[in-house]
């Protein structure tokens, strides 16, 4: 079957027609949206396993509900949407917001476990980095993803959070300052 | 320990990290299309229109039609009813002429004063 190309407009239609071309919207849905959402999940959760989980919960989250998605905002806002819901949900289901140096019962450190993690390539600094995100609020933590890492526009931010663009640079100029706080305190 | 330096975010080129697994993206529309459960919901269990079902809507239509037909009919009749017993009053203070009270009067053997004093007291 040939790959089908995105077109918002397109593929909205399809949704409401017979179930092949339903399949095939969302399969042009997911082939779009799944890496930079994939992205976005795992700079919060860190780990691949977790990320991986929470995109595919995310998906069938969407299809299964595809028939209240009546089109009044965009696609990749939906999408956000319920992303940021679903990681929202499994952070403070799984705490990951664990302690961020190890404690006296030896629970490790985000670096620690970034260092072990096989898909983590950063170095000392980037697991700094990735410890001094930790200890954002998560709201804070995931404007301050997508704005670095996933370099997202204010704008895009505001849709998908459902944030005013001023609060969302306030939001971002905190959370920088806290970091630069961070690194400036270790030691 | 003294720090040489103060750190910056933005003296930092942004860079991620994290990697995947190898072929991961290039496999995942696949993976998550797999994942997904049926949609029974939506296309496999579509109820079937029975001719009862079909008709439903109109018979419905048809008896708030008939009722509000005869509420209507009600209202009407009960004011046509006051109507008819307004026109009646209408007929019955229309229908004795001044001759025939004048005449009734003058054959009533009442005289002048039995008028003053009647009008007089009539409240």
């Amino acid at each position: 079957m040939a790959m089908m190309a995105y077109d918002e407009r397109r593929i909205l239609d399809m949704l409401h027609e017979d179930e092949l071309s339903r399949h095939r919207a969302f399969e042009a849905i997911v082939r779009n949206f799944s890496e930079q959402l994939y992205w976005q999940i795992r700079h919060m959760v860190l780990s691949h396993e977790d990320a991986n989980d929470i995109l595919q919960n995310t998906f069938i989250k969407a299809w299964t509900n595809l028939d209240s998605f009546m089109g009044y905002s965009r696609i990749s806002t939906w999408l956000y949407r319920i992303a940021i819901n679903e990681t929202l949900t499994f952070l403070n289901r799984q705490k990951v917001t664990v302690p961020i140096e190890t404690d006296d019962e030896g629970e490790m450190s985000i670096a620690d476990r970034l260092e072990s993690d096989p898909y983590f390539d950063g170095d000392l600094t980037e697991r700094q980095l990735q410890e001094a995100i930790a200890t954002l609020p998560d709201k804070q933590r995931m404007v301050f993803n997508m704005k670095y890492f996933n370099e997202m526009k204010y704008e895009e931010i505001s849709e998908a959070l459902g944030t005013s663009v001023g609060a969302l640079k306030a939001s971002f100029h905190i959370a920088v300052k806290k970091i630069e706080e961070y690194f400036n305190n270790i030691d | 320990m003294e720090k040489d330096r103060i750190y910056k975010i933005d003296e930092h080129e942004p860079r991620r990290p994290f990697t995947v697994p190898e072929g991961y993206f290039e496999n995942l529309t696949q993976n998550i299309m797999a994942a997904l459960p049926e949609q029974e919901s939506v296309y496999s269990t579509r109820i079937t229109v029975t001719p009862w079902m079909r008709i439903r809507p109109y018979l419905y239509a048809a008896a708030a039609f008939a009722g509000i037909f005869f509420c209507i009919k009600a209202a009407v009749g009960i004011s046509s009813r006051n109507n008819a017993a307004q026109v009646a009053d209408i007929e019955e203070t229309t229908i004795y002429s001044d001759e025939y009270i004048d005449s009734f009067l003058e054959t009533a053997m009442i005289d002048d004063f039995t008028l003053y004093y009647t009008f007089v007291n009539a409240n």
